[in-house]
């Protein structure tokens, strides 16, 4: 069966517990570990940040503790090997540039269910991901 | 392509609103009082509305407001609460803005010196050039012993919050600090068993702040950056609009363009300014060195006299504190969330240096305007009554240096510049609190639609919006710190022992040791 097996699935987090969820049913999809990868969106840091003011922190250290903090915490849920990204701006966007980048061919992510105004202020990444991924997209309910 | 288009069509709902606008805006040229003049009416009828729920006047028409007497309160309760913490840590705030006591291995993004320069340049405002000329115009001299006072108490109600955002602030993974009265009225209420109350707290103050950076941080600053700029210029009168969109634009070129050269460029000359309006209030002070004694005779003596203004020695009490909380932000909570970046695992000693901000702003910035004000008796002549603001700062100036009204121009754009985008910083927060990181663009955009109204509307109800919103925050923010005052007091105390045995400096040596070496 490993014939139906993906070859590169990629499962956005948000840090939130639901989001690490998505992470046991992609692995269904998959023949090993090393075929997921994860992805994280950071926001830019806003120019008035003290540290962004100071030049304490820059993109590139940001990217690195969110990696490291990553691997820590994936590690000890059990998931050793699977491959870890980070990147900076809007999550939707960024998120299917690295499903292409890595020529995904599965996107696994929860639908938060954001009620009221921020559902109607931006509508959801899970969305607009669903709408202009280039892979088939899973939504886990 | 796609996500071109589809990017495209998130921004598209922008674009129709700037097509709608813009024949708009060159029409209201035309026929002055239309669009510009609706704006303003709608302003109007919102102040209104905000004036009934929040500046409930105890003793009637010419009593104190509720919302103010809560701000004083704040003041007084910490100050005895914390037995005169004001005083007596002012020589180890030096000290540790100094970098006696820091330490690289702490958590934290920033310096204590660099975090008190951040919350700095959120404070230093056009507030400090304007603000007291409001003060003095509405109060009358008087007003400027109670800013006075209120810096001075005000010392005590920031060290309060500070304190408290350091201590319940949190290290997100990226290594940002989340800090400020949304965190610790939530996270420090909950730990005293409060969960409800805390969480209500910290919604209620995120609300505030995010509508109320559209006021002091934002409205305010562009009213008067127009203000200050339009004096020197006077062919910009009829151009608001004009000089409303660029300042947008430029304020928007630094928060969404992420052009970050521009706010570093403000960030460097902001302190050569207020340096240059220092010495420049001390050569007017210099030149008028005989009078000196009498315009502060006549500051504490109109303090007190009754007949001062209308309203009587309360109505200059009311307009010094609401002018000086205006401009330090003490009791606010706003500073706070700056503030929570420093590195330091002692909450006690940012609180310590976030001290110093009421008096560098306050008792010395805020104070300096006020005696070249009533020094050189601009306020007083009655030739210059239609003058507020910028506008009497500057001809203040003017009496003694010609062409300073010019330096108080770009000053006072670039403090303004600098402060609204500290100011979209902290409302950012506020709003990444209530609705998440993702739509932090809606609060930008809003933002900077707000520069632009700020500019095209009239002193008057920018005010009293920015007056409202302001004081609002410190309803929850002084409820959360007054029912926490007990810790912040245990916290103070454990501090100072440590501090007075010396334990603390040579444990901070053995720490270094090895990076010596």
């Amino acid at each position: 069966m490993s014939w139906l097996k993906k070859q590169s699935v990629l499962i956005p987090l948000d840090f939130s517990e639901l989001s690490y969820e998505a992470i046991s049913p992609a692995k269904e999809f998959v023949a090993a570990e090393t075929s997921l990868t994860l992805i994280h969106v950071l926001t830019p840091l806003h120019p008035a940040d003290p540290a962004a003011m100071w030049n304490t922190l820059n993109d590139h250290q940001r990217k690195d503790k969110v990696k490291d903090f990553l691997a820590q915490k994936l590690g000890e849920m059990g998931y050793k090997e699977v491959k870890i990204q980070v990147a900076i701006g809007d999550p939707s966007t960024e998120i299917i540039d690295c499903a292409k980048e890595i020529a995904a061919d599965l996107i696994v992510l929860p639908s938060h269910g954001h009620k009221g105004v921020s559902r109607f202020l931006l509508g959801s990444v899970a969305e607009r991901v669903v709408r202009l991924s280039p892979c088939p997209v899973l939504v886990l309910k | 392509m796609d996500q071109l288009v589809f990017r495209f069509k998130r921004y598209f709902w922008l674009l129709v609103l700037l097509v709608i606008l813009t024949p708009q805006v060159a029409l209201a040229q035309a026929a002055n009082s239309g669009f510009l003049g609706g704006i303003e009416a709608v302003f109007q009828k919102i102040v209104d509305v905000l004036n009934l729920f929040f500046y409930f006047k105890i003793g009637g028409e010419n009593g104190m407001p509720l919302i103010v007497l809560w701000l004083i309160s704040g003041g007084i309760f910490f100050t005895l609460r914390l037995k005169f913490i004001n005083l007596r840590a002012f020589k180890h705030a030096i000290d540790v803005v100094r970098g006696k006591y820091d330490d690289p291995n702490d958590e934290g993004d920033v310096s204590h010196f660099q975090a008190l320069a951040a919350a700095l340049s959120g404070t230093v405002g056009i507030g400090n050039i304007a603000g007291v000329a409001i003060a003095i115009r509405l109060g009358g001299p008087g007003a400027a012993f109670w800013m006075t006072m209120a810096g001075f108490l005000g010392m005590s109600s920031k060290f309060a919050e500070c304190t408290l955002g350091q201590k319940y602030r949190i290290i997100k993974p990226d290594g940002t600090v989340g800090g400020g009265p949304m965190y610790y009225l939530n996270r420090g209420l909950s730990a005293m068993g409060m969960t409800g109350l805390g969480k209500a707290l910290s919604v209620i103050f995120a609300v505030f702040c995010a509508i109320g950076s559209l006021g002091i941080g934002n409205m305010f600053q562009a009213n008067q950056a127009f203000a200050a700029v339009s004096n020197v210029l006077p062919f910009l009168e009829n151009y608001s609009w004009l000089f409303g969109i660029i300042l947008a634009a430029v304020v928007g070129l630094v928060i969404i363009g992420g052009i970050e050269r521009i706010g570093a460029v403000a960030g460097v000359l902001v302190p050569a300014m207020a340096v240059i309006y220092a010495l420049a209030c001390f050569w007017v002070i210099l030149v008028n060195i005989t009078a000196v004694p009498e315009a502060i005779a006549t500051i504490i003596r109109t303090a007190f006299s009754p007949e001062a203004v209308a309203g009587g020695a309360i109505g200059a009490i009311v307009v010094g504190f609401q002018r000086a909380a205006f401009s330090n932000e003490a009791g606010l909570g706003s500073a706070a969330i700056a503030h929570s970046a420093a590195r330091t695992d002692e909450p006690v000693r940012e609180g310590v240096v976030a001290l110093l901000e009421p008096f560098i702003d306050t008792i010395f910035i805020c104070n300096l305007t006020a005696i070249v004000i009533i020094l050189t008796g601009v306020y007083a002549d009655p030739n210059s009554t239609d003058l507020d603001g910028a506008q009497l700062s500057a001809a203040s100036f003017e009496t003694v240096i010609s062409w300073f009204p010019y330096v108080i121009a770009v000053a006072g754009f670039l403090f303004a510049l600098s402060t609204m985008i500290s100011w979209s910083y902290y409302g950012q927060q506020a709003w990444a609190f209530l609705f998440g990181d993702r739509t932090v663009n809606v609060y930008k955009v809003i933002f900077l639609l707000c520069v632009f109204v700020g500019t095209v509307v009239n002193l008057g109800p920018v005010l009293d919006f920015s007056d409202i919103m302001a004081l609002a925050m410190s309803l929850p923010n002084l409820l959360g710190c007054f029912l926490m005052s007990g810790l912040i007091a245990r916290e103070l105390n454990d501090y100072m022992s440590r501090l007075k045995s010396g334990a603390m400096l040579t444990e901070l040596e053995k720490v270094r040791e090895p990076v010596l070496k």
